[in-house]
């Protein structure tokens, strides 16, 4: 009987083709010695996944420091359709404007608050949508 | 997936991957200052190479700009050897460079697997690090080592059994 060698790691990853699968399944049913490879490999495996990913400043990344602007506060009816009409006067702007950055809808529905850049290249306009997507204008 | 170089720009890669590329670098060589360097450098042939970008696997196109830069620094430094090669890293795990408490807490907790890591042959620590720490599938590593998808099946295996030998 041939050992099943690396389609033991390739079963951990899910990688194996449907026979593969197959294969494996009815081999470690009666091959002590493959479950005990299996377990083997699957603790050497846990011990890399479970290595703290490290984290990177923004500024090594080349980003800008960011801000997170807080969560919009709750808003009176009027002062929401103020803002609702701003953001539709911005978002017209923003498309006719010739060298306008366009922002993606992620950007003002990020539910942890949109975020503003310092980048010199993040345009009145974009500051402007943020604020108006966080009522933060309004004050 | 990317459909086009228009859909995604080197900030989104920055924000999406940086942190990935950065702990592929660290974990590669176990030194933070290298890993900072990798990241910067890998940024900006995104920068230069998104223009040309064409549809396919975005994954793949990436890493493969990551393991070039990562092996063209590891070449510049045989070719002008005034700082460890990979290979010759300080095998402590700790940093070069003051770093918040936090960090090197977690570098601690992580020495022994990050030094096993280090004792590999280059070939099958990367295929462990895309495998385990970026989590690429064996498809996409493949498409960023540039090598047949069996291939990556046997490092990463004979990779993870010499980790298994030296974590005792």
């Amino acid at each position: 009987m041939s050992h099943l060698g690396e389609l033991l790691s390739a079963h951990l990853d899910g990688e194996l083709s449907p026979a593969e699968r197959r294969r494996v399944a009815d081999h470690l049913e009666d091959c002590d010695r493959c479950r005990e490879e299996l377990d083997e490999l699957a603790s050497a495996r846990s011990a890399v996944r479970s290595l703290p990913m490290v984290e990177v400043p923004a500024s090594v990344l080349g980003l800008p420091d960011e801000v997170v602007v807080p969560l919009p506060r709750r808003k009176s009816f009027w002062v929401g359709a103020a803002a609702a009409a701003a953001a539709v006067f911005i978002v017209v702007a923003s498309i006719l404007a010739p060298d306008g950055t366009a922002l993606t809808p992620q950007d003002l529905s990020d539910p942890f608050g949109a975020r503003v850049s310092l980048d010199p290249g993040f345009t009145p306009t974009k500051v402007a949508q943020v604020r108006v997507a966080t009522g933060d204008f309004a004050e | 997936m990317v459909e086009t170089a228009s859909d995604i720009t080197w900030e989104d890669v920055a924000r999406v991957y940086g942190r990935k590329i950065y702990n592929f670098a660290y974990r590669l060589t176990g030194n933070p200052d290298d890993a900072h360097d990798l990241v910067q450098e890998v940024l900006l042939r995104v920068r230069r190479g998104l223009p040309s970008y064409r549809p396919g696997s975005f994954e793949g196109w990436l890493w493969r700009i990551t393991r070039n830069a990562f092996l063209d620094d590891v070449r510049r430094r045989k070719r002008r050897p005034t700082t460890a090669l990979p290979d010759e890293l300080d095998r402590t795990g700790l940093v070069s460079s003051p770093a918040p408490d936090e960090v090197l807490a977690s570098i601690r907790l992580g020495e022994d697997v990050q030094k096993a890591l280090l004792d590999l042959p280059y070939e099958f620590r990367e295929a462990v690090v895309l495998c385990d720490i970026v989590g690429l599938s064996y498809d996409e590593i493949a498409r960023a080592v540039e090598a047949p998808i069996g291939t990556v099946r046997s490092r990463i295996h004979r990779g993870r059994r010499m980790l298994r030998e030296r974590l005792g």
